[in-house]
C-alpha cells in the first residue's frame, strides 16, 4: 500500500538524498565488518578442520594462546570496539559536511 | 556447596561494599541539585560509558561467563561474542535515532510509534516477563555467593538473599539513594580483575595483564592432563555457535533495559560516543571472565579432581568464588569478589524489578485500566507490583532451570524476538504500522518459546529455533511478518511518519 506523503517515506534501502545516503552508507559497511568478522572466521575455523577435527587455525599460539581461541576471545570484542569507533568518526565526520553544506546554502 | 561455614569477614566485606553504595548514592543526591542543575543529567561519554557498563554487568557476566566456560570451553565463547557484538548493533542501528526519537522505554517508544494502545500493553507484558526471566538468573547468582557466605545450602541462600535484596531495595527507595553508576562500575571491574590478578601471580603466570596469562594455564591443561579447552565445536556445532551468538546479538540490541540508557547523554554524538566506552568497559570483564574458568579447571586437575559431568554441571556457577578459595586467596580478597557479583546481581535486579514494576502500574494499570489514578495510587501499585514481581522470581528461582547465562540468554532470546523487530523497522521503515507490529511480536513471543512447547510434538522446532539460541531464525521471520501484515493493512499515520523522516532521521 503506498504512503499518502512520499517525500516522508523512511526505508533501509531506499535512503533519501543527503545525509541519510551517506549515513545508510556507512552502517552497511560496518555491518559487513562486524558480520565477517563475527561469523565469517567461525565458518573458516569449520571448513579448515582436516578430517581429524583439527584446523591448522588452532594448531599455533598467539599472546601466549592458541590462535582461534585467541582470535575469538580478545580480539573478537576489540574488533567491535574498533569498528564501532570506525562508524562513530566516519558518522561524525558526515555531519559536520552535512552541517557545513546546509550553512553554505543558507548564506 | 564449597565449604561448609560462615565467613565472617567476606560476609562483613559485602555488606560494608553495600553500604558505601548507599552513603555514595546519598552524597550524590545532595550534590546532584546544585552542581548539575542547569544541565540536567549530563554524565560526558566516558561517565555515560561507565552508566552503560555498569547497567550491563550482571551476575550473567559476573557469575555466569566463567560458569559456561568451565564446563564449554570454547564453545561458551559464543557468549562473550554475543554480550559485546550486540553493541555494534546496537550503535549502528539505533542508538542515534533513538536519542533523537526521545522516548526510552520499550512500551513507550512502541506505543508512541505505532500509535496503538494494544501494542504499548503488548510490548510492556513482554518487558515485563524479560525482567521476570532476567531476575531469576540474578537470583541464582545471589543465592549462590549467600548459601557459600553464610554456609548454607542453596535454597536458605537464595530466601536469604531475596530478603536482604528487598529490604535494600525498600531502604534506598525511602531514602532517595541515587544510583551512582560510575563508582558502581568501579568497584565492579575492581573486585573482579584485583582477585584474578592475585590468583595468576599464585599460580605462578603472568599476572600483570592475566588476561594473557591464563594462555599458560590453557596449554599446562592440555600437555599434562589431557585437557582440551579450546577445541572449536565441541559442545555446539557451528549452526548452534552462530545462532546462539546471534540471538544473543539481536537481544543486546532489543533489551529494555539496555535501550533506555540513552537519556543519560545529552546529545546524539555523545550517545554514540558513551556505547563505545560501555562496550570496551565491558569488554574488560569479558576478556578476564575466561581466566576464572581455566584457573579453575587447572587447580582442579593439579589436585586430581575429576568430577563427572553431572556434579561439573551443578558446580560450574560457582566457578568463580571456587576458583578464588582453591587458588588459596586470602579471605578478604574471596570477600571482595562476592561483594563484587552481589552488587552486580543486586543493583541489576532492583533495575529490572523497578521497570516491571513502573511498567504494571503506567503501561498497564494508568494507560489501560484507569487513566484517572491518582499518582498515590500509581504508587502504591508499582511498590506492589515490585513486591509480588519478586516473589514471583524467588519461587521460579528455588529451582534454577540451569546455568545462570543460559537462564538469562532466554530473556535474550525473547528481547531479540520482539523488541528488536519491532524497534529496527520502528525507526528503519515508516511503513510498518501497528497490526503488523503485533503480529510481529506474537510471533516471536511463540518462536521464543516453541520448541519446550511444542517442540514434542514438531521436532523440526527443536532443530530451526532452538530454546536460548531461537533468534537466528527467528528474527528475520518476525519481520517478515512485520512487513507483510503491514503492507496488506492500514497504512501508519501521515504525522508519524512525517515526524520519523524529519524528526529522527533529519540531519
Amino acid at each position: 500500500m503506498e504512503s499518502p506523503d512520499k517525500q516522508h517515506r523512511v526505508n533501509l534501502f531506499r535512503p533519501k538524498q543527503g545525509f541519510m545516503r551517506g549515513e545508510v552508507k556507512i552502517m552497511l559497511s560496518i555491518l559487513a565488518l562486524w558480520g565477517i568478522a563475527s561469523f565469517g572466521f567461525q565458518l573458516w575455523l569449520r571448513l579448515s578442520a582436516s578430517d581429524g577435527g583439527k584446523s591448522w587455525l588452532e594448531s599455533f599460539t598467539f599472546f601466549n594462546l592458541p590462535f582461534h581461541y585467541w582470535f575469538t576471545a580478545q580480539m573478537l570484542p576489540l574488533w567491535f570496539i574498533l569498528i564501532c569507533i570506525l562508524f562513530n568518526i566516519l558518522i561524525d565526520r558526515l555531519a559536520e559536511k552535512e552541517s557545513r553544506r546546509k550553512e553554505g546554502f543558507y548564506d | 556447596m564449597i565449604d561448609a561455614g560462615q565467613k565472617t569477614l567476606p560476609m562483613m566485606i559485602v555488606f560494608a561494599v553495600l553500604l558505601v553504595f548507599v552513603v555514595a548514592g546519598l552524597l550524590y543526591k545532595t550534590r546532584d541539585g546544585s552542581e548539575y542543575g542547569i544541565s540536567g543529567r549530563y554524565t560526558g561519554r566516558v561517565g555515560g560509558g561507565a552508566a552503560i557498563a555498569s547497567n550491563w554487568m550482571s551476575a550473567a557476566s559476573f557469575l555466569g561467563i566463567a560458569g559456561l566456560i568451565y564446563l564449554y570451553g570454547y564453545s561458551a565463547l559464543a557468549y562473550v561474542i554475543g554480550w559485546t557484538g550486540g553493541y555494534v548493533l546496537l550503535l549502528v542501528l539505533l542508538a542515534g535515532q533513538l536519542r533523537r526519537f526521545g522516548k526510552y522505554t520499550a512500551p513507550d517508544f512502541i506505543g508512541e510509534r505505532y500509535e496503538s494502545t494494544a501494542a504499548r500493553l503488548l510490548s510492556a507484558i513482554i518487558s515485563i516477563i524479560i525482567s521476570f526471566i532476567y531476575s531469576v538468573a540474578q537470583f541464582k547468582g545471589i543465592g549462590i555467593v549467600f548459601a557459600w557466605l553464610l554456609g548454607t545450602d542453596y535454597s536458605k541462600g537464595v530466601i536469604i538473599g531475596a530478603v536482604l535484596l528487598m529490604g535494600y531495595i525498600v531502604l534506598s527507595g525511602v531514602m532517595g539513594v541515587a544510583r551512582s553508576q560510575k563508582l558502581q562500575y568501579f568497584v565492579l571491574i575492581v573486585t573482579f580483575i584485583l582477585p584474578l590478578m592475585f590468583l595468576a601471580y599464585r599460580l605462578g603466570y603472568f599476572w600483570v595483564l592475566p588476561q594473557f596469562g591464563y594462555g599458560a594455564a590453557i596449554n599446562t591443561l592440555s600437555t599434562e592432563f589431557g585437557i582440551n579447552m579450546t577445541a572449536p565445536f565441541a559442545n555446539f556445532g557451528l549452526f548452534h555457535w552462530t545462532a546462539l551468538c546471534f540471538t544473543l546479538m539481536f537481544g543486546t540490541a532489543g533489551l529494555p533495559h539496555v535501550l533506555s540508557r540513552f537519556y543519560t547523554v545529552s546529545n546524539v554524538r555523545d550517545a554514540r560516543w558513551s556505547v563505545v566506552w560501555g562496550l570496551f568497559f565491558i569488554s574488560l570483564i569479558y576478556w578476564s571472565a575466561p581466566a576464572y574458568a581455566l584457573f579453575g579447571k587447572l587447580l582442579e586437575a593439579r589436585s586430581g579432581m575429576f568430577l563427572p559431568p553431572q556434579v561439573a554441571y551443578k558446580m560450574a556457577d560457582v566457578v568463580v568464588l571456587r576458583t578464588a578459595l582453591m587458588g588459596g586467596l586470602p579471605s578478604w580478597l574471596v570477600g571482595m569478589l562476592a561483594a563484587g557479583a552481589v552488587s552486580a546481581a543486586f543493583f541489576t535486579v532492583a533495575g529490572l524489578l523497578m521497570t516491571g514494576a513502573a511498567s504494571i502500574s503506567y503501561d498497564i494499570y494508568y494507560r489501560i485500566i484507569n487513566q484517572q489514578a491518582s499518582e498515590t495510587s500509581r504508587m502504591a501499585t508499582a511498590k506492589g507490583a515490585t513486591l509480588v514481581l519478586a516473589f514471583l522470581v524467588l519461587l521460579a528461582a528455588l529451582n534454577p532451570p540451569g546455568q545462570i547465562a543460559e537462564i538469562a540468554a532466554v530473556a535474550f532470546a525473547l528481547a531479540g524476538n520482539t523488541i528488536f523487530p519491532a524497534f529496527l523497522l520502528g525507526i528503519w521503515w515508516s511503513g510498518t504500522n501497528r497490526c503488523g507490529v503485533i503480529a510481529g511480536m506474537l510471533t516471536g513471543l511463540a518462536i521464543t518459546f516453541s520448541s519446550p512447547l511444542f517442540g514434542g510434538l514438531l521436532p523440526l522446532l527443536n532443530t530451526i529455533f532452538p530454546l536460548p539460541a531461537s533468534a537466528l531464525c527467528g528474527a528475520p521471520l518476525v519481520i517478515l511478518v512485520m512487513i507483510v501484515v503491514s503492507r496488506f493493512t492500514e497504512p501508519p499515520s501521515a504525522e508519524i511518519q512525517r515526524f520519523l523522516a524529519e524528526e529522527v532521521h533529519g540531519e
